[in-house]
């Protein structure tokens, strides 16, 4: 029943321009076989597990995040993707973070209040506050925050995609998923968390502020010049930076478990789970080398 | 006239006008799972081929090599005249423009709407056009299927049929020269099952397109066939029409059609 | 595709939200160490810095004025620092003013203290040197303290051994005839012990903190730089440094006489009766012991007002707890 009339309607007699863009790597298929073949629980977590598939696991990571940089260089820019990620991720994040630094900052005011009183230097509670805020407690509650709420829907929303064949569906509509999905979205983490510690540290000064001002009156003007007072750029800076890299661990963990999920339903849960859980890890971890490194360039 | 074909080392007919893809001796493992083993075919202008094995006998992995999605590890797969093992990126999108693939999950875009959907293969291949250009393939897409009330839906808002029917539009939104479909019926009542195959023929006599069909399910066999491929041990085992492979005495062919 | 702009807008804000708070904060913070806007450069040279950094602060008559710039050692007995100084105070600072190197509390940061002195000198110039002033060093303080609790606890043992056997012999009790006297001496004596058991706990608790804090370095220093509560606790220390010397002085002068009223009894030189006639002596005495019991009376109550300081306040409090817990 063959047909010898020629196809009516052949898309490749129109013109067609073409965008000009190369992929550095290619077929899904390339995917190492330990990520595609079997299900994985975050090894350091289970003592069953041996250390081979331990260090499988971390080479495969290492890869991927090989793989990222690789491709983050590169044309094409998904620049329009990553501003809706960043929308989702940054903006769409502020209210949680809002709140938890807020009612942080005011939980601490208050907890740290009687010990300062028993050394008579409760006057000195905004200046406490206000470096513990800055540099350790901000940063850190905002990027686990972060991790709980981006690094589970990044590993769910990308498991899920992997799992219904969406990413397969991309790249055959002449999209590089790993760039579309992928770097997008790790990006817009790696970029926005540091801008929600900011705002986190903001209102959570805010919370303490109010958490001063339940026994007692300090003015805001006080408040103000005391925390700043006793804040020096070696306070700021490296918080500031260090933000970067936990935005950055909670994106690209969030991506690669989700990225490589296995089949079915429960690999997309436990995609979200691990990825969670492992990101939350990595920020402690990058949090004891980042006090290690402003330890040793001088800015403690 | 049955015609079986046992470890083809022919090439295949050098019937060039109307080949469009040929496939010859296709190796693919994963592991030491070996799935295609010196798999070779041929598909020609206008032929629907349904591609009939058993589970997890290597039916989805052969037209997944077909559009690119999975290498495999020798033989040469011969799509519009390009081999696509061989092809770099940018070449493999320039045909998958003229490939359609219909995936058995529909792998619709959850975080996007129905027209965002069918919008997206025409924004992201490598292709230019105006607004207004895409609205228009848009609302044929879906008038072929019949579904343009829904263009505003997201796909969880859809029926597992609808949901299908969007797939398909999406992949003929492009009007390709060869739609590969996966198992397109799994999953649908019989009824939805039977309207989604007359959409597949009415939809392939419009467009005059080829087609490889992933299936199980005989009533898509009977109805949408020109040939029937049976894919068994990784090879090509017999291929031929519905009845001739009803015909046939071997008993591997048979068990499908007991 | 209104909503993607709607979108890009809030976006827009919500990441200059955060920037500007970054930028905001890294601008204060520059301000106070005056990185930015006008400044000019003092110097002064000091034999020791004690421990002195760049970008510690620098105060004029208890203002912050500045910050050090940087330190270099000019040969080994002048250290010179260099100062960054708000241009708005050169009209207020005199050629004549001197530097000195103290301390921002009693254990916080080093801070240069620069002081006005009286006189109809011109108002310094950019570069400028000025003169420095040895400094008062908490730690010597501290030093001293302790050795003057020991001290006090030293004559306080001595004391004891004297009055006991002062109060043993009998004879010398009837003799003199006063009962009230003995009385005296033994209420003086526990006062005194008393006292010294303050000052040195005291000192305990002092080097105690003072330790603490010096491990906790940098930032946390900062808690205990309140400058009023330090002088008050400068002020409190140079008074028991005052009262235990006076004590000392005291408990010498008894020992003396207790000594040789002894001394006489032993020896049988001088008639015991001569003693007792002997008016000018005893009053003496007298005199001596009401002496000692009027200066241990005033130690003691600066000691307890030393309790109350804040600096101290949580250490005796936990004190009286542990107290509680034992009963």
């Amino acid at each position: 029943m063959k047909s010898k009339s020629p196809p009516a309607n052949n898309i490749s007699e129109r013109t067609y321009r073409t965008k000009n863009y190369i992929i550095a790597s290619g077929y899904i298929s390339d995917l190492p076989v330990a990520a595609t073949n079997y299900y994985y629980i975050p090894e350091f977590m289970t003592p069953s597990r041996s250390w081979q598939s331990f260090l499988e696991e971390t080479g495969v990571l290492l890869r991927f995040t090989g793989r990222f940089f690789s491709q983050c260089f590169r044309p094409r820019y998904e620049i329009a993707e990553f501003l809706r990620q960043c929308f989702i991720i940054g903006y769409r994040s502020l209210p949680l973070i809002g709140l938890t630094a807020f009612i942080m900052g005011l939980v601490l005011t208050m907890q740290l209040r009687p010990s300062l009183i028993d050394y008579g230097v409760e006057s000195q509670l905004p200046a406490m506050v206000g470096i513990a805020i800055v540099r350790e407690i901000g940063p850190v509650i905002v990027a686990l925050i972060f991790a709980g709420k981006i690094g589970s829907s990044i590993g769910a929303e990308l498991g899920s995609m992997k799992v219904t064949e969406q990413i397969d569906a991309m790249e055959v509509s002449g999209t590089n998923p790993f760039k579309y999905l992928v770097v997008t979205r790790v990006l817009a983490s790696t970029v926005m968390l540091p801008v929600l510690v900011m705002l986190g540290d903001a209102i959570s000064l805010y919370g303490s502020f109010l958490g001063v001002n339940i026994r007692g009156t300090t003015s805001f003007d006080l408040f103000w010049n005391q925390v700043l007072g006793n804040l020096s750029f070696g306070d700021v800076i490296p918080a500031f930076v260090k933000s970067f890299f936990f935005g950055f661990a909670v994106g690209l963990i969030g991506c690669y478990r989700g990225y490589y999920s296995t089949k079915g339903t429960e690999g997309v849960g436990r995609s979200a789970n691990s990825a969670v859980v492992i990101s939350s890890v990595l920020i402690f971890l990058i949090d004891l080398v980042a006090v290690q490194i402003t330890d040793i360039l001088g800015l403690n | 006239m049955l015609q079986t074909i046992n470890n083809t080392r022919n090439s295949p007919l050098p019937d060039e006008d109307n080949e469009i893809i040929a496939v010859e001796h296709l190796y693919k493992s994963f592991g030491s799972n070996k799935v295609l083993i010196d798999f070779s075919m041929l598909l020609h202008k206008e032929e629907n081929i349904v591609v009939l094995g058993k589970s997890g006998s290597g039916k989805s992995v052969l037209i997944k090599c077909i559009i690119g999605l999975v290498k495999p590890d020798s033989g040469t797969i011969r799509v519009l005249g390009q081999n696509i093992p061989e092809l770099s990126m940018e070449e493999l999108d320039k045909i998958r423009v003229r490939i359609g693939f219909l995936f058995q999950s529909n792998a619709l875009y959850d975080s996007m709407s129905v027209r965002q959907n069918l919008e997206f293969p025409l924004r992201r291949h490598s292709i230019r056009l105006r607004q207004d250009e895409v609205d228009t393939l848009v609302m044929n897409a879906l008038e072929d299927v019949g579904l343009q009330h829904t263009i505003d839906m997201m796909p969880a808002e859809l029926s597992g049929g609808m949901r299908k029917r969007i797939a398909l539009a999406r992949t003929l939104i492009l009007k390709p020269d060869i739609i590969l479909y996966d198992e397109p019926t799994t999953g649908l009542d019989p009824i939805t099952a039977k309207e989604i195959i007359e959409l597949m023929i009415r939809i392939q006599k419009k467009y005059r397109s080829a087609s490889i069909i992933i299936s199980h399910d005989m009533n898509c066999v009977k109805m949408a066939s020109d040939k029937v491929l049976m894919l068994i041990e990784g090879k090509c085992y017999a291929l031929g029409t519905m009845e001739e492979l009803q015909r046939s005495a071997d008993p591997k062919v048979k068990k499908f059609f007991e | 595709m209104g909503n993607t702009s709607v979108r890009n807008i809030k976006l827009g804000v919500f990441v200059l939200a955060g920037l500007l708070f970054l930028i905001i904060l890294l601008y204060v913070i520059g301000k106070n160490q005056n990185l930015f806007g006008d400044n000019f450069q003092l110097s002064a040279r000091f034999p020791n810095v004690q421990g002195l950094t760049a970008g510690n602060n620098i105060r004029f008559s208890g203002i912050q004025a500045g910050t050090v710039r940087e330190i270099t050692v000019l040969n080994d007995t002048t250290i010179e620092v260099v100062m960054l100084i708000k241009s708005s105070l050169k009209k207020h600072i005199r050629k004549n003013a001197l530097a000195s190197i103290g301390t921002d509390g009693l254990v916080g940061n080093k801070v240069v203290n620069i002081i006005p002195v009286r006189g109809n000198a011109a108002t310094v110039q950019d570069g400028d040197i000025l003169a420095c002033q040895e400094t008062f060093d908490t730690d010597r303080l501290l030093q001293k303290l302790a050795k003057t609790s020991e001290d006090i606890s030293d004559i306080a043992a001595d004391l004891k051994i004297t009055m006991h056997r002062i109060s043993n012999s009998k004879v010398i009790w009837e003799l003199l005839e006063d009962k009230s006297l003995p009385e005296n001496i033994r209420t003086s004596a526990t006062n005194i012990q008393l006292a010294t058991a303050h000052a040195r706990d005291m000192t305990h608790a002092l080097n105690l903190m003072v330790t603490d804090i010096k491990a906790g370095k940098g930032s946390l220093g900062a808690f205990i730089t309140d400058t009023s509560l330090a002088a008050n606790l400068n002020l409190a220390i140079e008074k028991i440094r005052q009262v235990g010397d006076e004590a000392y002085e005291l408990a010498g002068n008894l020992n003396m006489t207790v000594g040789n009223l002894y001394n006489e009894v032993n020896t049988g030189k001088g008639p015991v009766a001569a003693l007792l006639k002997d008016s000018v002596m005893a009053a003496n005495i007298a005199n001596s012991l009401q002496n000692i019991e009027k200066g241990t009376t005033s130690f003691n109550e600066l000691l307890e007002a030393a309790r109350h300081n804040i600096l101290f306040r949580g250490y005796f409090r936990k004190q009286e707890r542990q107290k509680k817990k034992a009963r």
